[in-house]
């Protein structure tokens, strides 16, 4: 792959703020998990890696009016990670315009949410925060602080966002969409995800000790940290001096369980495999593996039976820095990948803090060891089987690697949806219903043929939907199994969000049903779908508001042109509750636009098969554009050549992911000539070019 | 026992959401979890544990004990009625 350098690293961390002192405690041993401080919780029996600053603290660092502005936790760490790492990039405001930014969280503003929740319900004295809670909302609060980037999106697959972000940061490079690109992530702890862990017991009332054959569980940590990459070239054109490379990276789904993780460890095999694969190095050449090491009995066990079944008895040093900073969660994807960075440059192995006895387990690093180390691996699993490992490199190794690559066609093959429209079938083109009411809830999916009723009874409407379209779509397309599964959504599963988020705000900190919180992350369907389809290759979701959708088909389009898999399942699914759709009127969110539900699975291949409805002949994505930029991205793409279609709000409402069912339309609409499905709001500006088959 | 072995399958059938199963479709001797017997998971072990305390008053502070109370109803009928506080 392209010689991908990372140019500049920002971290904040229970161990620190910042590159130096993050780095000193890693030597001096030094643990950042302590009794809880900041946040408000009752759960004051569970140690956690608390960043060491209040909001204030932070707005004051970063020179924010905390009065002036509504801010959240998450997003105040995550400006104070980008600063350094922008700094020390040397990249200047000027240059933004021209890079995407690209985040991980879960988390978003939940802290702000449950804090206001019952404001929210009962008064208008926090209206403000409504917004703030999706994840996008969290990722523009950042970027906004330091200037206007080219595009922002966010992936949330859980524990492995931020290391899903750098990936998808790779990616825009690989394709040449890119000479530099800003990736990254960031969590707060909130009572949310506090009490959901404790549902599922896997909270230590101790200090953490991962791989310990007495282990008990993980602490929950917080933090942010981010990368900016770039090619070699243009660093050189800067005069910037790298810090290391991305040498490899890979993506896979355990497609197992939503929560647990499966026995022989098949995704984290397959992603550290394909990291290494990538990179085109041998397994005895990992110098040091940064693991999830989490801490759990299940996810220890299982990335050591996967680490066994790659590296054989020839395992490298390995250890999980989360006893030094708890689990970060979505950002610890991009906080370990800056840890491999420290070691890397000052040639040492991150210690195993509080390990004692690997029992029958393998043993990590556990005294202080200098080891000059050239390639390192990092490992980010997420809940619902999302796993992904980075691989660096030393940069010493200077050598030009060019990927000369021819892109290829993509075609839709097929497209499932269940909206406003009914029935699911084509009858919307001739008899279509105009919206009236303020709130459309789509219907009850067809679920039972594809759903067996033990697994049913635990999935809400738009788990049921994203089985129902996705199993329609694989049928129609023909061409069996997806290769990679990208969801977009705006809010995930926010009907059991919303649920686990009122009894937590009425009833207290108690009796939390696990249930509940484990269909509450974002990376819900696309996980359900793929354990359904049993497909263990690329998985991936977005959720940035309106281009959760446009954000996954970017993704299908990159990994598809490169040929990284022939098929790719592309899905969007937003449900809405008529109590978040009051809470959306309130906010004044919605401007008197109809609100319906979006669900919609497509496939899409780099051949066409026969059964192709058009081919998808390339997109863009901008945020904040000038007229000027929406100009020029339209002449760049169809040159004046194809017709625009700006969405059928009047038939299919709106939610966050709706842009999916303008294409699917537009797609099923489209005569002889080209289309351009065009999605603007004032924020967001997408545009996805549709070539009719005549042309294919 | 009979009353609160049957008060349990409400229960469990309610909390863990069993679409179309009724009390007496559960052998209250048969195992709960695994292939034979109604099929739960380690999920639906936690939301056993919620019911125990929620409803009798029972608090487990470890996982793994629920692998030996949650063999069966019957096995569970009994621990409740030695252990509950309400």
């Amino acid at each position: 792959m392209n010689n991908i350098l990372i140019t500049g690293a920002g971290i904040v961390s229970a161990i620190g703020v910042g590159k130096e002192e993050t780095l000193r405690s890693l030597l001096e041993q030094r643990s950042g998990i302590r009794p809880v401080h900041y946040l408000k919780t009752d759960h004051h029996e569970f140690p956690v890696g608390e960043v060491q600053l209040s909001n204030d603290e932070m707005c004051a660092l970063l020179g924010i009016d905390p009065q002036a502005q509504p801010t959240t936790r998450t997003a105040l760490m995550g400006m104070v990670a980008l600063k350094e790492a922008l700094e020390q990039s040397g990249l200047t405001s000027d240059m933004y315009p021209s890079i995407p930014l690209i985040s991980g969280t879960t988390v978003g503003g939940m802290d702000k949410s449950e804090q206001y929740y019952m404001d929210f319900l009962e008064n208008d004295s926090r209206n403000e925060y409504i917004r703030t809670h999706d994840c996008g909302a969290c990722t523009e609060m950042m970027a906004d602080h330091f200037g206007r980037f080219r595009m922002l999106t966010t992936l949330s697959t859980a524990c492995s966002s931020a290391a899903n972000a750098v990936i998808t940061g790779a990616e825009l490079i690989r394709a040449g969409q890119a000479d530099c690109v800003v990736v990254g992530g960031t969590e707060g702890i909130t009572k949310f995800h506090l009490n959901g862990f404790a549902s599922l017991m896997i909270l230590d009332k101790d200090p953490c000790r991962p791989f310990d054959a007495l282990r008990a569980g993980l602490n929950l940590g917080e933090g942010a940290a981010w990368l900016v990459l770039e090619t070699e070239e243009h660093a050189r054109r800067r005069g910037v001096k790298p810090l290391m490379r991305l040498a490899g990276y890979g993506n896979a789904c355990d497609a197992f369980h939503q929560t647990a993780t499966s026995a022989d460890g098949e995704g984290p095999y397959r992603a550290m495999k394909q990291a290494l694969e990538s990179a085109g190095i041998a397994p005895g050449q990992v110098d040091y593996i940064n693991t999830h090491g989490t801490g759990t009995g299940n996810n220890d066990l299982t990335e050591s039976v996967a680490m066994r079944r790659l590296f054989g008895d020839q395992v490298p040093p390995f250890s999980s820095t989360k006893a030094f900073t708890g689990h970060t969660t979505s950002a610890s994807g991009t906080i370990e990948a800056v840890i491999c960075m420290l070691a890397m440059q000052h040639g040492f192995l991150p210690i195993n803090l509080r390990f004692k006895d690997a029992g029958e387990g393998l043993t990590p690093v556990h005294e202080p060891t200098q080891k000059a180390l050239r390639y390192v691996l990092s490992n980010a699993f997420g809940f619902g089987g999302n796993d992904s490992a980075l691989l660096f490199e030393q940069i010493e190794n200077e050598k030009l690697k060019i990927e000369n690559l021819q892109p290829q066609r993509v075609y839709l093959l097929s497209a499932a949806q269940i909206s406003a429209q009914e029935p699911l079938c084509d009858d919307w083109k001739d008899n279509p219903i105009h919206l009236t009411e303020p709130l459309t809830r789509s219907r009850e999916a067809d679920y039972k043929q594809f759903i067996p009723p033990l697994e049913a009874r635990r999935m809400g409407r738009i788990l049921k939907r994203a089985i129902a379209t996705a199993c329609t779509a694989m049928n129609d397309a023909g061409v069996g199994t997806p290769e990679a599964i990208i969801t977009g959504t705006g809010l995930g599963c926010i009907e059991n969000t919303e649920i686990f988020l009122d009894a937590l705000c009425r009833q207290g900190e108690d009796q939390m049903m696990p249930t509940r919180f484990m269909s509450s992350t974002h990376n819900t369907m696309s996980s359900i779908v793929a354990i359904n389809l049993h497909a263990n290759g690329y998985n991936a979701t977005y959720a940035h508001n309106t281009v959760s959708f446009q954000s996954a088909l970017m993704d299908a389009l990159l990994q598809l042109r490169r040929g990284a898999v022939h098929n790719a399942m592309v899905c969007a699914h937003d449900e809405m509750t008529p109590s978040y759709h009051a809470l959306l009127c309130k906010g004044g969110y919605l401007k008197g636009k109809r609100a319906a539900e979006c669900a919609v699975s497509m496939m899409l291949a780099t051949g066409n098969n026969g059964r192709a409805i058009c081919e998808v002949a390339g997109m863009r994505m901008l945020y904040r554009p000038t007229e000027a930029e929406k100009q020029q991205a339209l002449d760049e793409l169809c040159g004046g050549g194809a017709d625009i279609v700006d969405g059928y709000p009047d038939l299919f409402g709106v939610n966050y992911t709706t842009p999916a069912l303008d294409l699917y339309a537009a797609a099923h609409l489209m005569g002889d000539r080209p289309v351009v499905v065009r999605y603007c709001d004032e924020n967001h500006y997408s545009l996805i070019l549709l070539k009719p088959c005549g042309d294919c | 026992m009979e009353e609160l072995i049957l008060q349990l399958k409400k229960q469990i059938i309610e909390v863990l959401n069993l679409e179309d199963v009724h009390p007496e479709d559960i052998d209250e001797n048969a195992p709960l979890f695994g292939n034979e017997g109604l099929g739960l998971d380690s999920i639906d072990a936690l939301e056993l544990i919620v019911l125990m305390e929620k409803n009798y008053g029972i608090r487990l502070q470890d996982p793994n004990q629920g692998k030996e109370i949650f063999k069966s109803v019957a096995v569970m009928a009994d621990y409740i009625s030695k252990n509950r506080t309400k």
